[in-house]
């Protein structure tokens, strides 16, 4: 291995790393630095139970209708995210677990991961350049961030069977891609992953402490709850 | 690849200045005078002035709900709008809130800052800017929270639509209904105008029509008793046109044996504020019935059937008038459930033998939580029950929420997206389309009238009372 795969499999990664770091740190400063606001309400079910439904709302595809009737979008979404999952992992993997991509069945698995990923970014831009819905919203980010990833699953798929001996090629575009976005992320789209949690915090929040979610719930307002919960005054 | 040629809609472009706006000036009004109730003035920076108000009034929640949103359109096929007009691009919640999105991105996003192209960032130019986005986000949306639910994100588009609605209203920058309703709401305490004179009549009259009906002198509409085990309050509609309402609800709770009162000030449970976006209207005529409570000790609030209402009373009104909330406050229908549970009142379901479907206000069941109470209550007092589909938190919106029967500008396209809701209605096969939200009723007869369904629209409480066991040696009991 050559001295500028050495350096940016290890150094250039975690430089790019501390700095994705620090930027996340100071996009959560700034996230924090907008008020809350404190709710003055008795509950009528648990914002608790309404959180923990609410992040886990993307597990359950029956759960909301957008996704019970779009199955093949909601496959499509699961594919991309493992297929993002593997292409992360392989960024670890290869400095650091090597002797991992020397079994040939989990090579192949990665690469599967990776390349079905792969095929459903290239639907999901050509979804996106074809629904006018979609095409009036989209930005150059949006493009863009697709692209790349559809690139990086392509790198990885390249890279995982990690043979510099070889060829060094595959390595240092994937390993460089990497670094890349590490950079870049913070400042597109593909930073929505930091926002997630919070966007279903609150939402989960609000609509538990309502007792809007989760559904199905047995009404708490039996009339024995009431009585109980009357006559601060006579 | 087949591209599909984008059919952009034209929203209706309504004008900036309203006469009433300038009738309210003229006329020196109390609530325009001390700067509550804002009039558009064309020759203030009013793009400035949205910025700064953008600034200073967003929360954590909105922020993350802008951030948050990554353009994947899973929301487009939730809204009635879209489903109406599906050659429409721009009727997406998604475009929708992109509008206000872009414009946060531009003032307040680092992204957008630096290099505001790469993500679609843009500043307002003029104050046509503003009209266009306040004709986008009041004119082409009920906030009725559907795409929120449909949202894998989590983005909760209402939100951010209603609070576009607020930086503009602290502009001017409104609808003539809306500033109209809202004009009315600051300056008597209630949001029709009802007089304290005919809110008083009205009642008596009710109270004569009840007794009268039922042979007995004791039926009591109570005002102002103090000490009571609730407070009842009601939609000024209930006043001007549905009296019957009051009426039906003073037989219930007649025969319940119940101990209620309205307040004299503070009985508007509804709200323009949720629609206007202005919380300083909200908090203000939630404030009015939240002190009537505490001046007449009552035991608790019960809100009328009333989508908006309920949502405001219950759960925003609280929030937005800073006002720690002390005492329950629920809807007549949980009442009502309550009384039957617990045979407080008999009811007989064939005096209700028309087939009823029952409509989900989405302020109470996406907003409020309340979407088991009223079906556990119709399936005791009506024959033939049957569910819409779809149904519950699902459910469609009636066309007419977030204010759009008060803002006549937008009626056609209201009308032209009801034709989603007008299949779902005509797919039950009902007589009844039973709702618990005044604004409901006029949003579905509307929708029943353009659409020639052969349907009625009834409220949980009509039914109730129909259905209503009078007891033995009454003079109006029935064998």
């Amino acid at each position: 291995m050559n001295d500028t795969l050495r350096i940016l499999e290890n150094e250039v990664q975690i430089g790019a790393l501390l700095f994705l770091t620090a930027a996340y740190a100071a996009r959560l400063f700034w996230l924090f630095r907008f008020r809350a606001r404190r709710e003055r309400t008795h509950a009528e079910g648990s914002a608790l139970r309404g959180v923990g439904y609410s992040l886990v709302n993307i597990a359950m595809p029956w759960a909301m209708e957008s996704t019970r009737k779009k199955p093949g979008l909601y496959a499509q979404f699961v594919v991309f995210h493992l297929g993002v999952t593997a292409a992360i992992a392989a960024t670890f993997i290869i400095p650091y677990a090597p002797g991992l991509f020397e079994i040939q069945p989990v090579v192949r698995v990665f690469q599967g991961l990776m390349g079905a990923a792969f095929v459903v970014g290239i639907f999901r831009l050509v979804r996106r350049l074809s629904t006018p819905a979609l095409r009036l919203i989209s930005t150059a980010d949006d493009y863009i961030s697709l692209l790349l990833m559809i690139l990086f699953f392509a790198a990885g798929i390249m890279a995982v069977p990690n043979t510099p001996w070889k060829s060094e090629w595959p390595l240092l575009f994937f390993f460089g891609l990497t670094a890349f976005f590490l950079v870049y992320v913070p400042f597109s789209k593909i930073s929505h992953y930091l926002y997630y949690p919070f966007a279903r915090y609150f939402l989960g929040k609000t609509l538990g402490h309502r007792g809007v979610i989760p559904p199905g719930r047995r009404s708490t307002r039996d009339a024995g709850d009431d009585e109980e919960e009357s006559g601060s005054h006579p | 690849m087949k591209r599909k040629k984008i059919q952009a809609s034209g929203i209706v472009n309504s004008p900036l200045e309203t006469k009433s706006q300038a009738k309210a000036r003229q006329d020196g009004l109390r609530s325009v005078t001390e700067g509550r109730l804002r009039t558009y003035d064309p020759s203030a920076d009013n793009v400035r002035s949205f910025l700064n108000l953008l600034a200073t009034k967003i929360t954590r929640p909105l922020v993350v709900s802008l951030t948050a949103c990554v353009h994947c359109g899973m929301c487009a096929e939730s809204c009635h709008y879209f489903l109406a007009r599906p050659d429409d691009p721009t009727m997406t919640p998604v475009y929708k809130a992109d509008q206000i999105r872009r414009i946060f991105k531009r003032h307040m996003d680092w992204t957008g800052r630096v290099i505001p192209w790469w993500v679609h960032a843009l500043r307002p130019r003029d104050d046509e800017d503003l009209n266009r986005l306040k004709n986008i986000v009041f004119g082409a949306c009920s906030a009725c929270r559907r795409c929120t639910m449909n949202c894998p994100m989590g983005v909760d588009t209402a939100l951010l639509v209603r609070f576009t609605r607020g930086l503009l209203t602290e502009l001017g920058i409104v609808p003539e209904g809306v500033f109209n309703v809202s004009r009315d709401q600051w300056e008597t305490g209630n949001q029709m105008a009802v007089t304290e004179a005919d809110y008083l009549e009205t009642l008596e009259w009710m109270k004569e029509e009840a007794g009268a009906e039922l042979g007995i002198s004791d039926l009591d509409i109570p005002v102002d008793k103090p000490d009571c085990n609730f407070l009842y309050t009601i939609n000024p509609r209930e006043i001007k046109f549905d009296p019957r309402s009051i009426a039906n609800a003073a037989k219930v709770f007649h025969f319940a044996g119940e101990s209620w009162t309205l307040p004299r000030w503070g009985w508007d449970q509804t709200n323009f504020g949720l629609y206007s976006g202005d919380d300083a209207l909200g908090g203000y005529v939630a404030r009015n019935v939240y002190e009537a409570a505490e001046r007449l000790r009552a035991g608790r609030i019960v809100i009328s059937e009333c989508g908006h209402g309920y949502r405001s009373t219950r759960w925003e009104g609280y929030n937005w008038a800073g006002f720690d909330q002390k005492i329950p406050t629920e809807s007549v229908v949980v009442t009502l459930m309550r009384y039957i549970d617990k045979g407080r009142i008999k009811v007989d379901p064939s005096r209700n033998l028309d087939s009823v479907t029952f409509h989900d206000s989405c302020n109470i069941a996406r907003s409020g939580g309340l979407v088991e109470e009223p079906r556990r209550v119709l399936k005791k007092v009506c024959a033939d029950f049957r569910e819409m589909i779809p149904n519950r938190r699902e459910n469609y919106c009636c066309t007419g929420g977030g204010g759009l029967l008060s803002m006549a500008e937008y009626r056609p396209l209201r009308l032209e997206s009801a034709r989603i809701k007008a299949d779902q209605l005509r797919a039950t096969g009902a007589k009844l389309v039973c709702t618990m939200c005044h604004n409901c009723i006029d949003g579905l007869t509307d929708v029943i009238r353009h659409y020639k369904l052969d349907m009625k629209v009834v409220q949980v409480l009509d039914l109730v009372a129909n259905a209503l066991v009078v007891p033995p040696g009454n003079p109006a009991g029935r064998p």
